[in-house]
């Protein structure tokens, strides 16, 4: 059975579809790619995948359960989580903190054992921080785990906003441009990091991309959205024959620069 | 070792502090309007530091904070003066019942704030600045029509039992609970809002209940401390908690530095000395409010994020290391070399 069922998803701004009829089944493990000219609707679905915007028609159903109708923060404790395509991290805080806030929902001390900071509060707040550096390390990052996020490079702050989504232990991981404004070698590196989360830990992944030579290598599927219409779906080397995606996204030829 | 010592220095050096200004008190070094002033800033720091979660760790924007204090104030008041109005009362039951008023107190605030906060914290935006200045003016309003407590004339003859020591111990709790709250989940999530609520509900923060236990948590610290305020005054009228005594807590919070509670405390102890210490003036003691507003205008100027933003003394801190096992750092030392530089 699929992780994700997504059926005719669509969504209206006031008499504009920005979304129409938008159906996905993804299966666990998988890495797809959604890919579109700017104003396609990417970012809308993965809005309406995370509970930010309720969509106007359709379904979500996530491992069986219907997701529609909850809040966004319910949305992220059923296993949906993401990035943002303008890094939105918690930037006073200290790269080890973002990580650990994704966990607020998973703790279960109270709010008296806080406060007086018991023995087994501080025992868990011990497992926390090491589960946390244990997801740092994946990315690079342990060594930093003091720095406040906001004085972290550019691509550690998009790499931080990743490993922060995992925290949420989620069923399924959207990143929305994962390596917008990287360069050349930043950008190998993330697709490397991207392949072994789900090589090794067999992470279900949707990713929204520009950089076709970022995405081609790395995914399963690939769809391709122009105007809130699914015009195209499949294997990479598909999309990249099929006449309609050239046509409406990469324009006259491709060279691998989008 | 050192985290040892950072937990048990605190406690020492206020109770080696409270034994100085003994000291100084005897010598005549210092006089009891001194030692007056000093709980009214005790008093002060516990409200700017309760503030200081609302609007520095939590970034919402509270201004009526003061109403919290007066419901604690009235609350406690009430129940001493009229436990020990009436009868004789049993000398060994004054301190207990003096506890449990300030418990009460702060629970009526508490719960006030949590029907205040649950409608209004729900809606994003400055919503929550408008509905707790008018929750202060209701609060204000209501008090000064209440016969049986006194309405606007006040409530008189509420037991003095405040003291340097009593003030010093709840200080101490404030501020350890505080730091505590901060450097616990519910912190966490608090910061998290604070600084970018989109984020926060996308990871699974449920935005409206974290920043009511901030805002409940906050409005009891604040009945506290105005339970404390009553029986140390001994005199409470409802003008004494209106938009003036919010705004003075919003100004200490600012001045001090929001978002670090070390700053909640300087800000309070440091401007609430200042008017008083600028009455050496004499014939120009009419300029002190005027000097006052200056060091303000000079602090905003020069430190706008207040004179300790952000940054915290180390009692109020809690550190990675202190709850790490050892063995961890052992186990990669390269993990550890990174970690110490």
């Amino acid at each position: 059975m699929a992780i994700l069922e997504v059926k005719n998803l669509s969504i209206e701004f006031g008499g504009l579809k920005a979304v129409e009829d938008f159906n996905l089944s993804l299966e666990k493990g998988e890495l797809i790619a959604i890919i579109g000219p700017n104003g396609a609707g990417k970012t809308t679905i993965f809005n309406m995948l995370t509970g930010i915007y309720p969509p106007s028609n359709g379904t979500i159903h996530l491992d069986g359960e219907n997701l529609l109708g909850r809040k966004p923060f319910q949305f992220a404790q059923a296993g949906i989580a993401r990035t943002f395509q303008n890094i939105r991290l918690f930037s006073n805080a200290s790269v080890i903190d973002n990580v650990k806030m994704a966990n607020t929902a998973d703790s279960n001390e109270n709010f008296f054992e806080s406060i007086l900071r018991t023995p087994g509060m501080v025992e868990k707040e011990r497992q926390l921080d090491e589960h946390a550096l244990e997801l740092l390390s994946l990315f690079g990052l342990e060594g930093q785990a003091d720095t406040i996020a906001k004085n972290l490079p550019y691509g550690a702050q998009r790499r931080l906003e990743i490993v922060r989504a995992l925290m949420l232990n989620p069923k399924v991981l959207l990143l929305d441009e994962p390596v917008a404004g990287m360069i050349t070698t930043e950008l190998d590196e993330m697709a490397q990091l991207v392949k072994e989360l789900r090589e090794k830990h067999g992470q279900t992944i949707i990713l929204i991309e520009h950089h076709m030579n970022f995405v081609m290598p790395i995914v399963d599927r690939i769809i391709v959205l122009n105007f809130g219409k699914t015009i195209s779906e499949g294997t990479p080397a598909e999309i990249q024959k099929d006449p309609r995606v050239i046509e409406a996204y990469l324009g006259g030829g491709f060279h691998g620069n989008a | 070792m050192k985290n040892k010592l950072n937990s048990i220095l605190p406690p020492v050096v206020l109770v080696l502090i409270y034994f100085l200004i003994q000291l100084l008190l005897s010598k005549k070094i210092l006089n009891p309007y001194h030692i007056q002033i000093l709980m009214f800033a005790c008093v002060n720091i516990m409200l700017t530091v309760s503030l200081n979660i609302v609007n520095g760790f939590t970034g919402q924007f509270c201004i009526g904070h003061a109403g919290f204090m007066s419901l604690g104030a009235y609350g406690s008041a009430i129940i001493t003066t009229m436990l020990f109005g009436g009868m004789k009362m049993d000398p060994n039951l004054r301190i207990p019942v003096f506890l449990l008023s300030l418990l009460v107190g702060g629970i009526l605030a508490a719960i006030v704030g949590f029907l205040i906060g649950l409608p209004t914290l729900k809606i994003k935006g400055d919503y929550l600045a408008i509905v707790t200045l008018a929750f202060g003016e209701i609060v204000r309003s209501t008090l000064r029509l209440i016969e049986p407590i006194g309405a606007a004339r006040g409530m008189i003859g509420i037991p003095k039992i405040t003291n340097l020591a009593w003030m010093f111990f709840f200080v101490m709790i404030t501020l350890y609970i505080t730091r505590n709250f901060v450097y616990s989940r519910y912190g966490r999530a608090s910061i998290a809002i604070r600084d970018n609520e989109i984020a926060a509900d996308a990871m699974g923060i449920n935005t409206t209940r974290y920043k009511v236990i901030a805002f409940v948590f906050a409005a009891f610290i604040a009945g506290v401390a105005g339970g404390l305020y009553a029986h140390l005054m001994t005199f409470i009228q409802p003008d004494s908690f209106s938009f003036v005594k919010s705004n003075e807590l919003l100004v200490y919070l600012y001045a001090g530095g929001s978002g670090s509670i070390t700053g909640s405390v300087l800000g309070a102890l440091v401007l609430t000395i200042i008017p008083e210490a600028l009455r050496f003036l004499g014939n120009l003691t009419n300029w002190r409010i005027v000097i006052y507003a200056v060091i303000l205008v000079l602090i905003m100027l020069y430190k706008p994020s207040g004179l300790f933003g952000g940054k915290e003394i180390s009692f109020l801190r809690i550190n990675r290391d202190s709850f790490r096992k050892p063995f961890n750092k052992f186990n990669d030392p390269k993990l550890a070399d990174k970690q110490n530089s």
